[in-house]
C-alpha cells in the first residue's frame, strides 16, 4: 500500500508542477504591453512599402491570430494552449524559420543536447564523488589533500575561461580535436557515430572538468563527516575492512545529498547548454534558444521554456522515484 | 586469563603527553564480568581501548604490556600488535551508542556479514544468525530490517548478538546500557548475564551506573586518575570498600528513604570535599582478593 500511495503522491505533484509551469509560461508573455502581432504586421508592411489596405490587414491578422493561437479571450486562448500543448506538443511555427514547427525544432536539437550534458553531467559526478570520497575517507593522510586540491582548483574556474582555455590548448596549440566541429546530417551509421563523438569530446571535457571540482569539495566534506559516524567507528571494530567502509558506509551514506544535487544538476542542463553550444557551435537547443531570443521568436522561446520545466520536473521526479531505493529511512514513513 | 603488567596509555597531544593509564597492574580471571567505574576522564575508557587493541594516534602504549592469554589462528599467543586479527572472534565489543552504531542503510542481515568473523561462508553465517538473534528475544524478521525499524532496545540486542555470536572469549561492553530507559536496561543486563553464564565468556563492563555494577559484576575495578584505587569482589567491594573514593562512589547511589544527603553534594560527604587524590600505582592486599591502592599516600583528608 505505501508503495503506490508514495508512487502516486510524486506523479501527481509531477503534474501539478506541469501544469503551474505551463499556465505561467502562458501568462508571462501576455502580460507583456507589446503584441508580437503587431509587431509581425508592421514588418510585412514594411517589407511591402506600405502597400498593404485595412482589409489586407484584418485578413492578416486573423491569420496569423489563427496561426498562433492568439484569437479569442484570454480564457478561450488558455484552453485551446493547453490543448495543443499536451494534447499534440504544438508550439505553433517558428517565426524566424516559418512554416517549421517549433515541436519539430526542439526534437531534433534535444538527442544532441541531452546526449552531450546528460552524459557529461553524470560522469562529472560520478569522477567527482569517487575522488572525494576517497579524499575524504582517507583524510588524516597527507596524500589525500592532494586529490582536494585539484578539486579547489578547479571548482573556481569560471565555465567560459575553462572552455576557452581547452579550445586553445586542444584545438589550437596541440590540434588534437577539431577547431570547429562539424556534425553529420541525415541517417547515423557507425561512421557517422564516431564521427559526433570525437566532435563531442571538447565540449563534453569542458562540462566534466567544469562539474568535477565541485563534485569533488562536496562529497569530501560529506565523507568526512560521515567517517566520524559511530557506526563506520563500530564497523572498524567489527575488522570490517577498508574498502567495506568506504564504500559500504561512507559512501552509501554520504552519496544521499549528492544523488539530490545530482538530480538538481540534470534539471538545470539547458542553463549549461546555452553557453557550451554557443562556444563550440553544437547543434542543441541552447543554440536554438539563443537565435531565437536575439531573433524575437516568442513561439520557439515558449517551447524551450517548456521543455525546460518538463526537464526539471521529470528530473526531481525521478529522483523522488529512486531515493527511497537509497534511503530505507524515506521508504517507510 | 588476562594480565597487564604496568600499562602505561599515553595521549600526545602537541608537545604535551597525558598519560590517560598510568601503571595498571592487573589480573582478570577468565569467565568474569568485571565492572569497571570511576569518574569521567579517569581512564577507563582508555584502559578498555587499549585491552581491545584499538590504539590509533595520538593514543599510544607508552609502557608495560598486555597479556591475553589466548592463542591466534598461528598457534602463538595473541599481543597488543596481533589483537586485531581476533577482531568479532575471539574478542568483540558493544559500543555504548547502539541507536546509531548500526548502519541505517543496510539491512542488520547483512551487518552480520560484513567483516571477516569466524566464517567465510555468509550462507552459514546468516541462517546460524537467525536462530542464535531468536535466543535472545529478537524476532526472526529483525534480520530483514533497517535499524530505524528497531527500538533501542532491540538495536542493543542485536548488538549484543553481534558481539557474542562468535562465541569470543572477552567481551568489552562500553557503557553498554546508558541510552536505554531503566527497564529495557535491565532486560539488557540480564540477557547479557545469561549468555556469560551460558558461554563463560569474560566481560569487562563500562558503567557509571554503580547499580549496574552491583547487579551485574563478580569483580569491580575503581579507576581514579588514570590508576587503580581499589579491585576486588563486588560483595567485598560494596560491602566494606577500602579507599575513599570508592567509598565516595559507593555513597553516591540515593537509597530509597535516606534524606540525609538531601542538600550536601555528594562529594563533599564522606571523604570531606578534597578530591585530589595521589594515587600511587601499588596495590596492597586487604583481604583475599581485595586490592587498594597503598592508604598512606592519600594526600586530603581520609575518612
Amino acid at each position: 500500500m505505501g508503495v503506490l500511495q508514495y508512487v502516486a503522491k510524486r506523479v501527481g505533484l509531477y503534474f501539478a508542477v506541469l501544469f503551474i509551469g505551463l499556465t505561467i509560461t502562458f501568462l508571462l508573455p501576455r502580460l507583456m504591453p507589446a503584441n508580437p502581432i503587431d509587431g509581425y504586421i508592421g514588418q510585412i508592411q514594411a517589407r511591402a512599402s506600405g502597400a498593404l489596405t485595412a482589409d489586407d490587414i484584418i485578413q492578416l491578422r486573423a491569420n496569423l491570430e489563427q496561426l498562433y493561437g492568439l484569437k479569442g479571450d484570454l480564457f478561450s486562448q488558455y484552453l485551446s494552449y493547453l490543448e495543443r500543448v499536451v494534447l499534440h506538443f504544438d508550439f505553433g511555427p517558428s517565426f524566424t524559420y516559418y512554416p517549421q514547427p517549433v515541436s519539430q525544432m526542439i526534437f531534433n536539437a534535444l538527442p544532441w543536447t541531452l546526449g552531450l550534458l546528460l552524459i557529461s553531467t553524470f560522469i562529472a559526478w560520478l569522477l567527482g564523488n569517487m575522488v572525494g570520497l576517497v579524499a575524504g575517507y582517507f583524510h588524516t593522510k597527507k596524500a589525500a589533500t592532494i586529490l582536494e586540491v585539484v578539486g579547489i582548483l578547479l571548482y573556481p574556474i569560471p565555465y567560459y575561461i575553462l572552455a576557452v582555455s581547452v579550445i586553445l590548448l586542444l584545438a589550437y596549440i596541440f590540434p588534437i580535436f577539431p577547431l570547429s566541429p562539424t556534425f553529420p546530417v541525415g541517417q547515423m551509421t557507425p561512421q557517422k557515430f564516431g564521427m559526433v563523438i570525437y566532435n563531442s569530446l571538447l565540449p563534453a571535457l569542458t562540462l566534466v572538468l567544469a562539474g568535477f571540482g565541485w563534485n569533488i569539495l562536496s562529497m569530501k566534506a560529506l565523507a568526512v563527516a560521515t567517517t566520524e559516524e559511530p557506526y563506520v567507528t563500530y564497523a572498524r571494530l567489527k575488522g570490517a575492512s577498508n574498502w567495506t567502509r568506504m564504500v559500504r558506509y561512507v559512501f552509501r551514506n554520504a552519496m544521499l545529498p549528492q544523488v539530490t544535487a545530482l538530480a538538481l544538476s540534470l534539471g538545470t542542463v539547458f542553463n549549461g547548454a546555452l553557453l557550451t553550444e554557443m562556444l563550440f557551435s553544437y547543434p542543441g537547443v541552447g543554440l536554438i534558444m539563443r537565435t531565437a531570443a536575439s531573433g524575437g521568436d516568442y513561439n520557439v522561446l515558449y517551447g524551450a521554456i517548456a521543455i525546460s520545466i518538463i526537464a526539471v520536473a521529470t528530473a526531481g521526479l525521478v529522483i523522488d522515484l529512486i531515493y527511497p531505493l537509497l534511503d530505507p529511512r524515506i521508504r517507510h514513513k | 586469563m588476562i594480565k597487564l603488567n604496568d600499562l602505561k596509555i599515553s595521549y600526545r597531544i602537541g608537545n604535551r603527553v597525558i598519560e590517560a593509564v598510568n601503571g595498571v597492574t592487573l589480573t582478570i580471571p577468565d569467565g568474569s564480568i568485571v565492572g569497571i567505574a570511576g569518574e569521567s576522564g579517569c581512564g577507563k575508557s582508555t584502559l578498555m581501548k587499549a585491552i581491545y587493541g584499538d590504539i590509533q594516534s595520538p593514543m599510544s602504549l607508552s609502557g608495560g604490556s598486555i597479556e591475553y592469554g589466548m592463542k591466534g589462528a598461528d598457534g602463538l599467543p595473541v599481543t597488543t600488535q596481533t589483537i586485531r586479527r581476533e577482531w568479532f572472534k575471539s574478542i568483540s565489543y558493544i559500543p555504548q551508542s547502539s541507536m546509531n552504531s548500526l548502519n541505517p542503510v543496510i539491512r542488520i542481515r547483512d551487518q552480520f556479514t560484513d567483516f571477516p568473523g569466524t566464517d567465510s561462508n555468509k550462507k552459514r553465517v546468516l541462517e546460524r544468525a537467525r536462530a542464535y538473534i531468536g535466543k535472545l528475544g529478537l524476532p526472526a524478521e529483525a534480520m530483514e530490517s533497517y535499524p530505524h525499524q528497531l527500538s533501542g532496545g532491540m538495536r542493543q540486542r542485536v548488538m549484543i548478538a553481534l558481539a557474542t555470536f562468535f562465541q569470543p572469549e572477552l567481551i568489552i561492553a562500553d557503557e553498554p546500557t546508558t541510552a536505554l530507559d531503566v527497564v529495557v536496561q535491565k532486560e539488557i543486563l540480564l540477557l547479557l548475564m545469561e549468555v556469560q553464564e551460558l558461554m563463560g565468556n569474560t566481560i569487562l563492563v563500562v558503567s557509571h551506573d554503580m547499580g549496574v555494577h552491583y547487579q551485574v559484576t563478580h569483580k569491580m575495578l575503581i579507576m581514579y586518575a588514570g590508576r587503580v584505587v581499589e579491585y576486588g569482589d563486588t560483595e567485598s567491594v560494596f560491602a566494606d570498600p577500602q579507599h575513599p573514593y570508592t567509598k565516595m562512589l559507593i555513597d553516591s547511589l540515593p537509597t530509597i528513604g535516606d534524606d540525609s544527603m538531601r542538600g550536601v553534594l555528594a562529594s563533599m560527604a564522606g571523604a570531606g570535599g578534597d578530591r585530589a587524590y595521589r594515587v600511587e600505582p601499588e596495590l596492597i592486599e586487604v583481604k583475599p582478593g581485595h586490592f587498594m591502592a597503598r592508604p598512606s599516600q592519600i594526600v586530603g583528608a581520609a575518612a
